[in-house]
């Protein structure tokens, strides 16, 4: 028989486990950032609202609003955020209520330095 | 679900979304899904095709796709619901039989990318009422299952619980 | 009681001539109707009488006046009732149909006139009773059919049809005259029940002769192929009850043509005879309905399928002689009977059918059926009226089209009885082509039902078409006349069996019907079915289903969405099937056989989208035509070109040849 057929008894996976148990790998997956909120600052804020392509972040006063929903994991503030971003790991988002996907971060840097 | 819960008309609300829920909880053992595309770029669409496959396997959870929205118990609807989809979307969801139930799957159709303009709605929301939405660009297979387990009331959803404000290292 | 038979046939008679008087006065519409009132009192007689005659089984003979020419006789025979009959139903749906069809004016009242003259020479046709009598009223129910069919002669193709009408029927009558001048010549009368009685007189090679010029002669009227290019040039531009009239009645006369040579004045012929009639009938029915659904003119259609039918009809005979000259009368006599069931059957639907055309045609203007479309929503009552009459002649049960085609088949399965195995296989190859017909036939009348009547209007006409002011009653009443048939057969299966047993001497209805509204193949163990408990049980199953829903069906309200089309904007009438290509899997297996000629033309050659309309052509090669008959007349041509300087003008050369006939009668008599 094929080495495959072997290989494949051997290490293959038939079907991922889920809802069981979510699979390793999906940490790596493209998800939505996580922010240090003690490094945000508002001008910092503004600049990443206005990087993000799909119109997912805003700024409402002293608050960073992230909408899960309409984010794309581009990674874009991510890049441009100097550490106060990282991707977040979550992928697994699905939710019944809309609302329920909009998150807020305080913005708690910035009490110095650049208001 | 909408930001009139508590008040008299947002209970009505809530028990019908309950009741649904509990309809949709019928399909938790065999659910019939057809899949509406109302302009995406049809990645969305690869995801959902890939769940047919072996490593994911949909059928294993007793889930089907059929082409006949007659035979459809939930809606997959991907891509901004431009507006020239209309009429399609609209005659899909009068041609599915209730209880049904629509979930959004991508970032376009919860209203990411594609502002509403002259050409598009922006979110399928403006169109049919959506019960479940599914996050990402495209959301990975896994993203999907569990957008229908949660649709079916066979698992809980966890986003609400989830907070994006890092603590030095861990997320209070 | 059979002097109250031929008291309603003289009625019946006198009716019609009145009818005809009276319809000269068609000016105006009270005219029409009058003449019509009149018509429909002498189908009320004649369908009673023939009835009746039927059910006496027995005939009688009137003399008028002396001698062959200077007096008529007038011979009513059991054979000749299921024609009366036929007769009967459709003159009186036809007299009901007239008043709401035609326009009063001087065309109608010199149609009127004619069309009633036609009747009554019908009848004459089938109640005469002597050679001469016979033919002087073929010959004047030829010439009135050809007036018929003239009515509006100032349209296209309205006087080729005639033409073809009237020389095939010519050829037709010199054949029938042939037959009957060898008949009367070797039995030394003219009258028709001597030339009967002594028919054993007659040597063998004459009756084969006189049965060949019978057969072919009457074929031409009957529409048997080749014999039958009248028939769908002639039915479409004929006026709709004129059509009806010669579908539903006059091919039939062929039809009683060749029974009453095949089964009265020449009985006992050889199993030959028989097989040659019954091989000319199966190939008229299969080639019938396939040319039949090649067409998108209604009535050309309605035509074909008159074709279609014959044959079957005919093929029924010939094996009934068949079966009797292989000693198997039973199945003889039975076959006989089905000949005439289907004759009185196909007669009714198809006079409805034609009817019902001419409706389509007054309320939409046009014949063609791809522009048709969605008339179900437009002519409720017609469409009902319609779709009885399809499932009629597609041999759907349980109606009377189903009862006969089932009764032949029976007969013709039966032909293991037979000891001759060559005789035995063409009786089964036969079977088996009149299988093909019927499977087209349900094909073509699903076609010729479903594109006019159901779907969305192709034309803006048929978008507009109105019921107000149609005729409804005619064949309202035919509608009812199908049912009737079908579901009182056992009744006349009984009637027809006596008629059987007057013609061909066999009484089979012990082996016929049994108490229980059976209908028995002539031999109790083969086959057996009730009409009548058909029509209960499939009653009683559509019936059943609704009744369990109706009283369990969900009270919750529910929702009505419309129907799924897959999300596309609108329906657009032109996404539907047309005429033309619902029959494209029949034109691609037969294509052999219809030899096509296609044209395909594009505007440009830019690619598909951007090149304009494009045209296609499809041309149904017209063998018969082409082959047969163009030969045939490019010879008598010939030959009369030859033969022209004969009658140069000259006339001396006239003269001479007075001189040398009077030599040579005075050398011959002298």
């Amino acid at each position: 028989m094929a080495s495959w057929f072997y290989r494949g008894l051997r290490r293959g996976i038939v079907t991922t486990r889920y809802p069981k148990a979510i699979d390793a790998w999906a940490r790596q997956l493209p998800s939505p950032p996580a922010f240090h909120s003690a490094r945000l600052t508002i001008a910092l804020a503004d600049r990443l609202v206005d990087a993000c392509a799909a119109g997912a972040l805003s700024r409402a006063d002293r608050t960073l609003i992230l909408d899960l929903g309409k984010c794309t994991a581009c990674g874009r503030c991510i890049e441009l955020s100097n550490g106060a971003a990282q991707p977040s790991g979550e992928s697994l988002l699905a939710s019944p209520d809309r609302s329920g996907l909009v998150k807020t971060v305080p913005i708690r840097g910035g009490q110095t330095g650049d208001e | 679900m909408s930001d009139t819960a508590g008040t008299p008309d947002g209970e009505l609300a809530d028990i019908s979304a309950q009741l649904r829920r509990q309809a949709l909880s019928v399909f938790g053992r065999s659910l019939h899904i057809r899949t509406v595309d109302t302009g995406s770029c049809a990645v969305c669409e690869s995801e959902i095709r890939l769940l047919a496959a072996p490593h994911y396997d949909l059928h294993r959870l007793g889930f089907f796709f059929t082409p006949a929205p007659r035979h459809a118990d939930l809606l997959m609807v991907t891509g901004p619901a431009i507006r020239a989809a209309d009429n399609l979307l609209l005659k899909t969801y009068a041609a599915t039989p209730d209880p049904k139930a629509v979930i959004a799957v991508g970032a376009c159709a919860l209203g990411g990318v594609y502002p509403e303009d002259a050409l598009t709605h922006g979110t399928v929301d403006r169109v049919v009422p959506v019960d479940v939405s599914i996050p990402g660009c495209p959301p990975s297979p896994l993203a999907l299952l569990q957008g229908l387990l949660i649709a079916v009331g066979r698992l809980t959803e966890r986003v609400s619980a989830l907070s994006l404000d890092l603590d030095a290292a861990g997320r209070p | 009681m059979i002097h109250a038979i031929a008291a309603l046939i003289i009625a019946a008679a006198a009716a019609w001539l009145a009818a005809a008087l009276v319809g000269l006065g068609a000016v105006r519409r009270s005219g029409l109707r009058a003449s019509a009132a009149l018509a429909l009192a002498g189908g009320a007689c004649a369908a009673t009488g023939g009835a009746l005659l039927a059910i006496h089984g027995a005939g009688t003979t009137l003399r008028l006046g002396a001698g062959p020419v200077g007096g008529a006789t007038f011979h009513i025979a059991p054979l000749a009732a299921p024609f009366i009959l036929l007769i009967g139903l459709v003159a009186a749906a036809n007299a009901l149909y007239a008043p709401r069809y035609h326009e009063p004016g001087r065309g109608t009242c010199a149609y009127l006139l004619v069309y009633h003259l036609a009747l009554v020479a019908s009848l004459a046709v089938l109640v005469a009773g002597d050679a001469v009598a016979f033919l002087v009223a073929w010959e004047s129910m030829a010439l009135m059919c050809y007036l018929v069919i003239l009515r509006h002669h100032q349209r296209e193709g309205v006087a080729r049809a005639g033409f073809l009408f009237i020389a095939l029927s010519e050829i037709g009558f010199v054949l029938i005259v042939l037959a009957f001048a060898i008949l009367a010549t070797q039995t030394g009368s003219l009258d028709l029940v001597t030339i009967a009685a002594r028919s054993h007189r007659v040597g063998a090679t004459w009756r084969a002769a006189a049965y060949l010029l019978a057969l072919c002669g009457f074929g031409f009227k009957a529409g048997l192929v080749p014999f039958h290019i009248w028939l769908p040039a002639a039915h479409p531009v004929a006026p709709a009850d004129g059509s009806a009239f010669l579908s539903g009645l006059v091919i039939k006369l062929g039809v009683y043509g060749i029974a009453l040579f095949g089964f009265t004045l020449l009985p006992g012929g050889p199993a030959w005879w028989g097989l040659i009639t019954m091989g000319l009938g199966a190939i008229s029915a299969v080639l019938g309905i396939l040319y039949a659904l090649m067409e998108r003119d209604l009535k050309r259609f309605l035509a074909y399928s008159s074709i279609e039918n014959v044959g079957i009809i005919i093929t029924a005979l010939g094996a009934g002689m068949a079966f009797t000259a292989y000693h198997q009368p039973a199945i003889g006599a039975f076959l006989l009977i089905v000949a005439l069931y289907h004759s009185v059957n196909h007669g009714v639907y198809k006079t409805l059918l034609f009817l019902e055309a001419g409706v389509i045609e007054h309320a939409t203007g046009t014949r063609d059926l791809d522009r048709l479309g969605g008339l179900i929503r437009r002519l409720p009552r017609t469409a009902v009226i319609f779709l009885i009459g399809t499932v009629a002649i597609a041999a759907l049960p349980p109606l009377n089209g189903f009862v006969s085609e089932w009764m032949l088949f029976q007969g013709l399965f039966q032909g293991f009885r037979i000891s001759s195995h060559v005789a035995g296989i063409l009786i089964v190859i036969a079977g088996a082509l009149i299988a093909l017909t019927g499977g087209l036939a349900i094909n073509a009348f699903a076609r010729a039902f479903g594109i006019p009547f159901l779907g969305m209007p192709r034309s803006g006409p048929a978008a507009r078409a109105t019921e107000h002011h149609q005729p409804i009653a005619g064949p309202a009443v035919l509608a009812s006349a199908c049912v009737f048939l079908a579901i009182g057969a056992p009744l006349v299966l009984t009637a027809l069996d006596r008629v059987a047993r007057a013609t061909a001497g066999i009484d089979i209805h012990s082996e016929l019907l049994v108490p229980q509204l059976t209908v028995i193949p002539a031999h109790t163990d083969f086959a057996g079915f009730s009409p009548t408990y058909l029509a209960a049980f499939m009653l009683a199953v559509t019936a059943i289903p609704i009744l369990i829903y109706l009283a369990g069906r969900p009270r919750a309200a529910s929702r009505r969405p419309p129907v799924w089309d897959g999300g596309i904007l609108s329906f657009k009438a032109r996404m539907q099937y047309t005429a033309t290509t619902h029959a494209n899997p029949v034109r691609v297996t037969f294509e052999p056989l219809y030899r096509p000629h296609v044209d395909l033309e594009r505007a440009s050659d830019d690619p598909a989208g951007r090149s304009g309309p494009v045209h296609y052509r499809f041309q149904v090669t017209p063998i018969f035509e082409r082959y047969l008959y163009q030969p045939v007349v490019w010879l008598v041509r010939r030959a009369a070109e030859f033969a022209r300087p004969i009658q140069s003008g000259d006339v001396n050369l006239y003269l001479l040849y007075v001189f040398i006939v009077v030599l040579i009668a005075y050398a011959v008599y002298a």
